[in-house]
């Protein structure tokens, strides 16, 4: 029926005067048309219509069409335009006696109304219209009314259009996308075998070309071509802060580059780079006191101490130099406690330092107070490079962690080799030994698996589990193991056991795997020679806990288990193929 | 490099020294001349200043310092002699800082000044590690020979805890120290109770190292009532006002306006400045950083600056002549003299360098005159609203901003002085007068104010045997004694006849006296942006200020993402013809993609149909794991920008956390 209307409006454009606004009536038409438009797609729209009105609800038709037209239509109409067109349009009908050309003179008649005629009248008009073909039998005396009640749902169906009206006020948006429903996404779950591994993703990136190169490297130009005025500014005091998106960091480092060849007293250039994992304030001062003091003497371990020792070098000693200090990435995680910003403001506010540092977050000023805010003497330029995060992500492990599924770096497969790689022979049998254990437990799991499911069957509902689960990555994200989740650890097992046939195999679903007894793993790497005390063995034990491949556990019976975590069966059997 | 915490760059001296810069070319050959002139007429500015500032504390500081003086003398007290000192949002180091120079300067070695701020520690050992740290640290690099002896004397008995105080009494011993001042910054940052703690302690102390206490305080005294009582009761405390921030800006305005630089700065950026000075609570130090910086701009960005130093004309490119021949005020002046006079006087003006250039110098000079006249009559209406009965005194800001817009004429509030100026008695008259023309820059302005003057003092001596001063007739408080209201117009018409022919003279000298006013004041304040070259004298640009101090990073990244046609003006990405946003299109930077499919979603996104999403724009045809690390690397983006976090409410989605906009 939808294609019929649409047919409708084509038949218009002949029909009717040149003024006709139909291109807003397809659009108004093309809503319903991907609805439901699958069910009629081979019906040709013709010769749907002649079945149509040749049937024997005709008359009706002709009936309700009549009373759409004396009611509503008349009431509100006042256009002297639309009158006489309508009394045309009746004398056609009469004189043609063709049930098409009415259809289509109605269709007309609402299309030229419709900048006129209230919104929700040209709606219900639109329900009708719609409804009206496809409804042969429907009686003459009620007819409207019918019509509106199968037509309704139509309408809300086209209010509920996940995309919001176009050029609401931020603001508005933001209620629109909280409203309360309004969260409704789906279940659908990413499967794991599409999100790429590091090898994978340093492949796929080194070798994609971005098809805008040449834009970002015009942007670059345009960036240096303020080298000369950032250069003034720095020398006149100020301390320079570049924001924006993209990475700065080759940027910057090619401006601090050009700053030393520039520099007539060959000023020294400290470079920090922020986002380095792990860096502390202490590295930073380091770097500094080594470029800084120049007398021999044991300089102070505190970090406070050792700010002040800079510090009081800079002012006191009269040939010491003015240096410049370059921080990529000011405001990372790293250096975002008050505390160490406040230190960096301490420096940058000394007259013998520059500083050069870049934001990258879009919130960093509220990292300062307004004491920070004037001892940093910023002057901020936004530098928008769009060149990639190459250095100061990474994108594996952040999307890991986005979603919840860390585990796939220290467990995955490829992490256990590389840790294989760099041990001994012993430990790796030792391994070997492990995994074909815990392969051969698995096997004869499905009695003993039952068990647990019915242990944990009564615990929770899927959904509960779901939710634990990513808790439970959550953890493993953030590095720490707390006994207290270690219980929860234990109780994944079930999960793992209920979804094997869920089609998204879960990275860490081997973790609920049967550990193999710590006894029973013992004689047998004594039987193969592997070691030949205990504490040989809990030493090679203790590398592969260290690395989180392995971990141990009390179960139920208190009997303690070692397991392979974080890695999937297939894998496992994959691993233990490569070791024998 | 890109994976080490951080290197010093270039430490081997092998490297080629590349010279990137070409010889400049056009207006940019003039940047040395420049910015010699900016730093003649900054160092001139910033001197002003300085000295200005130094004055506006000099008071409090030397107040303190003799209280300090006073407790070196006065050991006796129990209490620890404490300065509370008010000093309004502004920092204030600029105070402590003196302080400090006053501190160290008079008896060197035998005072130390420990400056602690809130950071410093957030427990007491932490804060008497920096305390004893800074105390102790101060002068050793001075001489090292002494600080032998304290580590000899300290290694004889056992080793103390480097939180212990009795190392600073063992320093204070030895070096025979006479006082410790603590000074706290930041005293609302502490927390009190530590705080109290501290006191406490320090006051345990008191009888064997001579503390006293300074205490910075930014809001009120009530700041300190919440310390614990006991600690209150160590304390021996005496208040300190320093001058308030808003008088410190008024103070500095007022130097920048005033120092005959030949500067100028508009009156949009000013108000600018001043806005952001009100609005967000900042220190002196932002509004001379702001200063700064427009002068920075004005002779980095603006070539023609260059005629401000007076230049010859062979360090000049022919550039820059052809840059002032086309300047509009340059272009409205020919025209009306092309009208008046004819092309004669302008032909030498259009062809020869030597004669723009003296022009152009000469020009600049006569529009600096002007100006400098009109910050004359701004001092005049200052000392007219001083002397004027019920007016109040209007910051001298925001008249150089009214004026600098070329609207303070049109004021009413001007005409309505005017206005008063016509009632005044004469005792007013006469200081009014004498008080305008004491001004330096007014009396050889309106040399008629002279003849005024002497014409109201041979009336005044013929007045002498009254002591009531001359009224004016127009002056309604004459008719106080009215009592009838019905009769007013009767009484009013007697009220004139009351008067005294002294009076009537006395009324027509004021209506002279204040003709005479207006006339200078029409003649002074001009719109500046009238004069000739005044874009050149002129600095009034808020963009570089906007951009450079209150910086919009997170709409710039919004933007970036959301528009990168914007950034990259590239062909593929460009915007449709009829000015709308670019819809979502595969050949966008692929994080901006991610990004703007982000912005459609709802507070929840659902990471496998985000990706879902994100391949069909992309493209199905494409390489899967290509974008795939592209998503990822998009995910990886969004959530370092802190725009997407992970959550544990449902599996394989991720938190929305901003919105754009707002």
């Amino acid at each position: 029926m939808a294609k019929r209307s649409r047919d409708g409006d084509g038949k218009d454009e002949e029909s009717t005067p040149p003024e006709t606004p139909s291109g807003r009536k397809s659009i108004l038409r093309g809503t319903p048309n991907k609805l439901n438009g699958i069910a009629t797609v081979d019906a040709t729209p013709k010769s749907l219509r002649k079945v149509l009105f040749s049937t024997p609800a005709k008359h009706g038709e002709d009936d309700e069409d009549d009373d759409n037209v004396t009611p509503t239509t008349t009431r509100n109409d006042r256009s002297a335009r639309r009158k006489s067109q309508r009394t045309l349009q009746h004398v056609d009908e009469a004189s043609d006696g063709e049930n098409a050309i009415v259809q289509d003179g109605r269709l007309a008649q609402q299309i030229l109304g419709e900048d006129a005629v209230s919104e929700d009248e040209d709606e219900d008009d639109d329900d009708e219209d719609g409804i009206t073909p496809s409804e042969p039998q429907s009686g003459p005396d009620t007819p409207s009314k019918s019509g509106k009640l199968r037509g309704r749902p139509k309408g809300r169906r086209r209010e509920r259009t996940p995309s919001p009206p176009p050029d609401l006020p931020p603001h508005e948006l933001y209620f629109f996308q909280n409203r309360t429903g309004a969260n409704k996404t789906s279940t659908n779950t990413l499967p794991s075998h599409v999100l790429l591994s590091h090898e994978d993703y340093f492949a796929k990136i080194g070798s994609y070309k971005d098809p805008h190169a040449s834009d970002i490297d015009r942007l670059k130009r345009l960036h240096k071509r303020a080298f000369e005025q950032w250069m003034f500014e720095l020398e006149e005091g100020f301390n320079l802060c570049l924001y924006g998106y993209g990475s700065k960091r080759l940027l910057v480092n090619e401006f601090a580059e050009e700053l030393s060849a520039e520099a007539q007293d060959k000023r020294k250039i400290v470079v920090v780079n922020g986002y380095t994992p792990g860096l502390a304030m202490k590295d930073i001062l380091n770097t500094l006191a080594r470029v800084v003091i120049k007398s021999k003497l044991k300089l102070p371990t505190q970090v406070p101490a050792l700010l002040d020792e800079i510090l009081r070098s800079l002012t006191t000693d009269a040939n010491a130099m003015s240096f410049t200090l370059v921080v990529h990435s000011l405001d990372h995680q790293n250096l975002r406690k008050p505390a160490v910003q406040a230190m960096l403001a301490r420096l940058a506010g000394h007259p013998a330092i520059s500083l050069i540092a870049t934001c990258d977050s879009p919130l960093f000023p509220l990292l300062w107070d307004t004491a920070t805010t004037r001892q940093y003497r910023f002057l901020y330029h936004d530098t928008t490079t769009f060149e990639p995060y190459r250095v100061e992500l990474d994108v594996v492990e952040e999307v890991n962690t986005l979603l919840g599924r860390s585990r796939r770096r220290v467990g995955g497969k490829d992490g256990v080799a590389f840790v294989l790689k760099s041990l001994p022979e012993n430990a790796r049998n030792l391994f070997r030994i492990l995994v074909a254990e815990q392969l051969a437990l698995a096997d004869a799991a499905p009695a003993g698996l039952s068990s647990h499911a019915a242990f944990g069957g009564g615990q929770d509902d899927d959904d509960d589990e779901e939710v634990l689960g990513a808790s439970d990555d959550d953890l493993a994200a953030a590095g720490q193991h707390t006994p207290s989740r270690r219980g929860r650890h234990k109780r994944a097992p079930v999960k793992s056991a209920k979804k094997v046939a869920a089609p998204v195999v879960r990275p860490n679903a081997a973790q609920g795997m049967e550990g193999v007894e710590y006894r029973t793993l013992y004689h047998k790497a004594v039987e193969e020679f592997v070691c030949s005390s205990e504490l040989n063995f809990r030493t090679l034990l203790k590398e592969f806990v260290d690395h989180q491949i392995i971990e141990s556990r009390k179960d139920v019976a208190g009997t303690e288990r070692v397991a392979v975590t974080g890695v999937g069966r297939e894998e496992l059997e994959g691993l233990l193929e490569e070791l024998v | 490099m890109e994976y080490e915490k951080a290197y010093v760059l270039g430490t081997d001296d092998d490297r080629p020294a590349k010279r990137r810069r070409i010889e400049a070319k056009g207006l940019h050959t003039s940047w040395p001349h420049r910015r010699q002139a900016y730093q003649t007429a900054w160092k001139q500015q910033r001197d002003a200043i300085e000295t200005r500032l130094a004055d506006v504390d000099a008071a409090t500081v030397e107040d303190v310092s003799t209280f300090l003086d006073e407790a070196v003398v006065n050991t006796r007290s129990e209490r620890i002699p404490t300065g509370i000192i008010l000093q309004g949002a502004d920092g204030g180091s600029t105070a402590l800082n003196q302080i400090r120079k006053h501190v160290t300067s008079m008896q060197r070695a035998r005072r130390r000044m420990v400056v602690l701020s809130a950071n410093a520690g957030s427990n007491l050992k932490a804060l008497l590690k920096a305390l004893i740290i800074r105390a102790t640290l101060q002068q050793s690099g001075i001489d090292e020979d002494e600080e032998d002896d304290v580590q000899s004397t300290r290694s004889k008995g056992p080793r103390l805890l480097n939180y212990d105080l009795q190392i600073l009494c063992d320093h204070v011993c030895d070096r025979k120290l006479e006082q410790i001042v603590i000074a706290f910054e930041d005293t609302e940052a502490f927390d009190l109770d530590l705080l109290s703690e501290l006191i406490e302690l320090l006051g345990y102390w008191k009888d064997r190292i001579p503390f006293v206490c300074l205490f910075n305080i930014a809001t009120d005294v009530d700041a300190l009532q919440r310390l614990s009582r006991s600690a209150m009761k160590c304390l021996d405390g005496k208040l300190f006002d320093v001058a308030p921030s808003g008088e410190a800006v008024e103070q500095v305005l007022e130097t920048i306006i005033t120092s005959k630089s030949s500067l100028w700065l508009g009156a949009g950026l000013i108000s600018m400045v001043l806005e952001r000075q009100s609005d967000y609570i900042q220190s002196i130090g932002t509004l001379v950083d702001s200063v700064q910086y427009a002068y920075m701009s004005a002779y980095y960005a603006n070539a023609l600056s260059v005629f401000m130093a007076s230049p010859h004309t062979r360090e000049l490119s022919t550039t820059h002549f052809e840059a002032a021949r086309s300047l509009p005020s340059f272009r409205t002046w020919v025209l009306r003299i092309l009208g008046e006079r004819g092309p004669e006087d302008i032909k030498d003006l259009l062809h020869n360098d030597k004669g723009i250039l003296d022009f152009v110098v000469g020009g600049i000079e006569a529009g600096q005159g002007v100006l400098n006249k009109m910050i004359v009559a701004l001092k005049v209406i200052r000392k007219l609203q001083e002397a004027l009965p019920n007016t109040t005194k209007s910051a001298l800001s925001t008249l150089y901003v009214q004026a600098m817009s070329g609207k303070l004429l049109g004021t009413p509030a001007l005409r309505s002085q005017l206005l008063l100026v016509k009632k005044v008695p004469s005792d007013i008259a006469v200081a009014l007068l004498e008080s305008a023309l004491s001004i330096e820059g007014f009396e050889s302005a309106a040399r008629a104010s002279d003849s005024v003057q002497q014409e109201l003092k041979t009336l005044l001596s013929k007045q002498k045997d009254s002591t009531q001063p001359l009224r004016s007739e127009d002056d309604i408080k004459n008719a106080t004694l009215r009592t009838t209201v019905v009769a007013q117009k009767v009484e009013l018409s007697k009220q004139k006849s009351a008067l005294s022919e002294q009076d009537k003279a006395y009324t027509a000298l004021l209506g002279r006296i204040s003709n005479m006013f207006q006339d200078y004041f029409a003649d002074t304040l001009i719109n500046p942006k009238d004069l000739l070259f005044n874009e050149i004298f002129i600095y009034d640009h808020k963009s570089p200020y906007r951009e450079v101090f209150t910086p919009r990073p997170r709409h710039a990244i919004e933007r970036a993402l959301a528009s990168p046609h914007d950034y990259l003006d590239c062909d593929c990405c460009a915007p449709g013809h009829d000015g709308e946003e670019a819809t979502l299109a595969s050949t966008q930077p692929p994080s901006a993609v991610l990004y703007q499919l982000y912005l459609e979603s709802g507070n929840l996104i659902n990471a496998s149909d985000l990706w879902q999403a994100f391949q069909a724009v992309m493209g199905d045809d494409k390489d899967e794991a290509e974008t795939m690390a592209l998503f990822q690397r998009g995910l990886a983006e969004l959530r370092s920008l802190g725009m997407m976090k992970p959550t544990r409410k449902r599996a394989d989605h991720v938190a929305k956390v901003m919105w754009r906009g707002l």
